[in-house]
């Protein structure tokens, strides 16, 4: 009976194929006493074991492939200074002795010790770590209980076997490069889990989260893993086999053709250019951005600098950062936007935590009432701007008032620099964001006053049908294509064009290949997004001819029943 | 016993590279070295427990070394905070 698992889909791919579980690694461990005059014994077989795991991992350091990932070298340390640490190496002797009981049950315990205490820690990263110490301890317990290997036993063919396991381990994963799996499932891991990471550098689509698809799926079993949706089917019918054969042809196709876009030059069949730009969250992310063939960056949220801080981000620690980008991009726009905390992103000392974050003091509210901090970010921008083509972009404008204290901020920062003799490009370009509705409405007057406009789509949705995007019992009325938003959406297009002032949308609807029709149609000629979606909508926007799609567009816009719009959306991407 | 305050400056503060560097430094010492942060003394040689003291930018640690080559040793971790853990930010 053919039956569907659910979990996150952390690396991309359809792979189909037979299951090959992984042995057990939430392993039972016996628990006894010991007499007084085993308990020497039983120290020294503990030790043997810490050394076998030693040597063993002394050794798959040195057999990391080639091509590896650059991190797993960096993770399997990590894994040996656990196993070194005198926390796991030592303290268990200790509770073998105080408490007469086997190595097995001492290290257990010791393990979820410090798994408690790794996970008292608000640092989600250095919180994760505790899955590192219980794949190390897991190690060891398996050289105690006498079954060393995690992974099936080598065949010759894999190529078409998938991996079933409860967790895997950094070290585990060099095993399975070598031995070339089609793709991997497990219970437990999440996107920021090393194991996620490695999966995505190895480009093997993976599923995880699963919860129990070690205890569900047995081994010889036909799979379907589908790394995008983060489903597997387990024992598909024929309908189903002959489906995802289908679609992993089709990915595969896709996936080659749209590499081959990254150069070309984004214009409609009737030859209007459409500019495709790349949102970051991260200075290293430029390397991204590059290889999707942007022609810019139309969002770079500073928030990043921010973040998981005691204190805020100098000066020149914000100028070196602008300056890395703007740098890297070599001429390009680099659309830097200010910060935006308050609402989901709270930012210790400085927002307040408020029953309503979403409509409480944020973004250049924040700023505006924080002078100092404002100040700063500006002057570190300003300073950018002299390394390459930097524009402001002030989020969550509301009135006129914001705009000309704002504007007035920026004056008085390039004053200060004048004065201070630094250099900086006195025609830098400031933006605002469109992202609350009273904004959009009065499009026309931010328009002339601004350089450029940038539709924040989440927010503005999120304001326009009151859904707090943090709750998930009203998820299911976040609608982007409402006719409302989209209403509003053309409002702001139209006001930008009659000022000539540009307007890019930089929210999620940009990076939604179904709607890149619907919004050149509104009007839409610059786009921001995601750089893994940049290639999709390209190959869409290839595609598309506006003067094609006008009809079906102006009923879009007259339409006001919210359920007819697929039927009209499906027409426009026919 | 030598002992001193330190601020950590490097940008991640001491995270999991951090951490590593900072326990595989204090590993070649006979001395005892010690961190506290905020009333939690760790052994520096023990790369868990420096990751659990979760020392982020700008937090004040107590160093302490005891031992026969309790100088070099403090001079050495002083230079890798100074140095913020060769991160350069």
């Amino acid at each position: 009976m053919s039956f569907t698992l659910h979990g996150i889909g952390v690396s991309p791919g359809i792979a189909i194929g037979v299951a090959r579980l992984a042995s057990h690694s939430r392993i039972e461990v016996a628990h006894y006493v010991l007499s007084q005059q085993h308990l020497d014994k039983e120290t020294a077989r503990f030790d043997d074991a810490i050394a076998t795991v030693r040597n063993e991992m002394e050794m798959l350091r040195t057999q990391i492939p080639v091509n590896a990932p650059a991190e797993l070298p960096a993770f399997l340390d990590m894994h040996l200074m656990i196993l070194n640490d005198s926390m796991l190496s030592e303290v268990p002797k200790q509770l073998i002795r105080s408490q007469q009981c086997n190595a097995e049950w001492a290290l257990t315990q010791q393990m979820e010790h410090l798994v408690a205490q790794f996970e008292e820690i608000e640092d989600v990263y250095l919180r994760e770590r505790k899955t590192d110490v219980v794949q190390v301890v897991e190690r060891v317990l398996k050289v105690l209980l006498g079954h060393p290997d995690n992974l099936p036993s080598t065949e010759s063919n894999l190529a078409d076997c998938i991996l079933v396991a409860h967790d895997l381990s950094p070290a585990d994963m060099i095993g399975f490069k070598r031995q070339q799996f089609a793709a991997f499932v497990t219970d437990v891991g999440g996107s920021t889990s090393h194991t996620a990471i490695l999966a995505r550098s190895l480009n093997i689509s993976s599923v995880m989260a699963l919860h129990n698809a070690h205890t569900l799926i047995r081994d010889n079993e036909i799979i379907i893993v589908d790394g995008e949706q983060g489903v597997v089917i387990v024992d598909p019918d024929d309908a189903e086999l002959e489906e995802y054969q289908l679609r992993q042809h089709q990915w595969q196709i896709e996936h080659q053709k749209l590499k081959r876009l990254t150069t070309s030059r984004a214009a409609t069949l009737d030859g209007i250019e459409i500019e495709l730009h790349a949102n970051i969250e991260l200075p290293q992310d430029v390397l991204s951005v590059r290889e999707s063939g942007a022609t810019g960056i139309g969002l770079f949220r500073s928030e990043f600098l921010f973040m998981n801080r005691a204190d805020l981000p100098t000066e020149d620690e914000q100028f070196e950062a602008y300056r890395e980008v703007a740098a890297a991009m070599q001429g390009m726009p680099v659309t830097i936007r200010t910060l935006d905390v308050g609402a989901d992103k709270p930012l210790g000392g400085l927002t307040q935590h408020t029953l309503n974050p979403a409509l409480g003091r944020r973004a250049i509210r924040l700023c505006l009432a924080e002078s100092a901090l404002f100040h700063t970010q500006l002057r570190a921008l300003l300073r950018a701007s002299h390394y390459g083509k930097v524009k402001i972009l002030i989020p969550m404008l509301s009135n006129l008032v914001e705009l000309r204290l704002t504007h007035a901020a920026i004056e008085r920062a390039k004053a200060s620099l004048a004065a201070d003799d630094v250099p900086f490009d006195p025609a830098i370009e400031v933006g605002g964001m469109i992202e609350i509705p009273a904004a959009a409405l009065m499009a026309g007057a931010f328009a002339e006053r601004l350089d450029f406009l940038s539709i924040g789509t989440n927010d503005l949705i999120q304001y326009t049908l009151a859904i707090d995007r943090a709750d998930d019992s009203v998820a299911y009325l976040y609608d982007p294509t409402h006719p409302a938003v989209l209403q509003l959406i053309s409002i702001t297009l139209r006001a930008g064009e009659k000022a000539g002032k540009p307007v890019s949308v930089c929210g999620e609807m940009a990076g939604d290949p179904k709607l890149t029709r619907l919004l050149i149609g509104l009007g839409l000629r610059r786009f921001s997004m995601q750089p893994a979606s940049l290639l999709s909508v390209k190959q869409q926007v290839l595609k598309t001819h506006i003067g094609n799609n006008v009809n079906v567009t102006q009923k879009i816009l007259k339409a006001s029943d919210a359920d007819k719009m697929e039927g009209f959306l499906s027409r426009l991407n026919q | 016993m030598l002992q001193q305050d330190v601020e950590i400056t490097n940008k991640l503060g001491l995270h999991a590279r951090a951490s590593a560097k900072l326990t595989q430094a204090a590993g070649q010492f006979q001395s005892a070295i010690w961190i506290t942060r905020n009333q939690r003394r760790v052994n520096a040689k023990s790369i868990m427990g420096v990751m659990m003291l979760a020392a982020a930018k700008g937090s004040i640690i107590r160093l302490e070394a005891d031992g026969s080559d309790e100088n070099q040793a403090m001079e050495t971790m002083l230079a890798l905070f100074g140095d913020k853990f060769g991160e350069g930010e």
